[in-house]
């Protein structure tokens, strides 16, 4: 699967339907589906909220990997922010110390098998695979 | 598809995917509820950080008038999320069965 987004809020629901369909068509396990929309939806979220340089499509990737699936989120014309180098967020932290900043990306890191970070020519790419874990 | 109204017990009743798309809408509901209040997540299906956020301004606002947010009915999708960010430990959280 190979589509391209606007950077509005609104196309969420787009990337959810053409997600499904693709996990349909591809045979991809339903249990892995809305790990795979969390992490889809909080990356693209990142992109459109900070990477306000650019009025480029956000282009979106996947394809089936053994038990789970790969997926990236390509922007154009950005500068380089690398997700997999946040840091921590305090989960301990009591309510009247917590902010709501930083957790998109702090759960994709958690519920991903694997992630990498690509930067070349001004393109800015995430990959992560999530999987199917073994009972 | 996301509804928010409430239900006949007069809980906040959430529905469908709480994603960025419907963060503000659900935050403009919740900013006219006065503490305490129950939200019922029976047919929740899904929440991100957006979500995450609404909950935790609100339940923020609800303790500085000493009362908060209870979570009742929560799935096993939005139960880990709580996990994994720590709000497992901020609310009173039923899950889904119990």
């Amino acid at each position: 699967m190979r589509i391209e987004y606007g950077r509005s809020f609104d196309e969420i629901s787009r990337i959810v339907r053409d997600t499904e369909a693709f996990f349909e068509k591809e045979g991809i396990a339903a249990s892995i589906r809305t790990a795979v929309d969390l992490c889809i939806e909080e990356l693209f979220v990142n992109m459109v909220n900070y990477n306000t340089e650019t009025e480029s499509s956000i282009l979106l990737e996947m394809h089936p990997v053994e038990k789970g699936v790969e997926v990236s989120l390509t922007d154009f014309n950005v500068e380089r922010f690398d997700p997999t180098e946040l840091r921590d967020v305090d989960v301990d932290a009591p309510a009247s110390e917590r902010t709501p900043g930083g957790l998109g990306l702090y759960l994709v890191l958690k519920m991903v098998d694997s992630i990498h970070y690509e930067y070349v020519d001004r393109r800015s790419k995430i990959s992560f695979t999530i999987k199917v874990v073994a009972k | 598809m996301f509804e928010i109204a409430f239900n006949e017990r007069g809980e906040v009743a959430l529905e469908g995917r709480l994603d960025a798309a419907q963060a503000a809408r659900a935050q403009a509901f919740l900013d006219g509820v006065a503490g305490p209040c129950v939200l019922d997540l029976t047919k929740l299906d899904y929440i991100s950080s957006a979500g995450l956020g609404v909950f935790l301004k609100t339940h923020k606002r609800m303790l500085a008038g000493s009362s908060g947010m209870s979570l009742v009915n929560v799935n096993s999708h939005i139960i880990d999320i709580f996990r994994y960010s720590g709000f497992d430990k901020l609310f009173d959280i039923k899950v889904l069965g119990q």
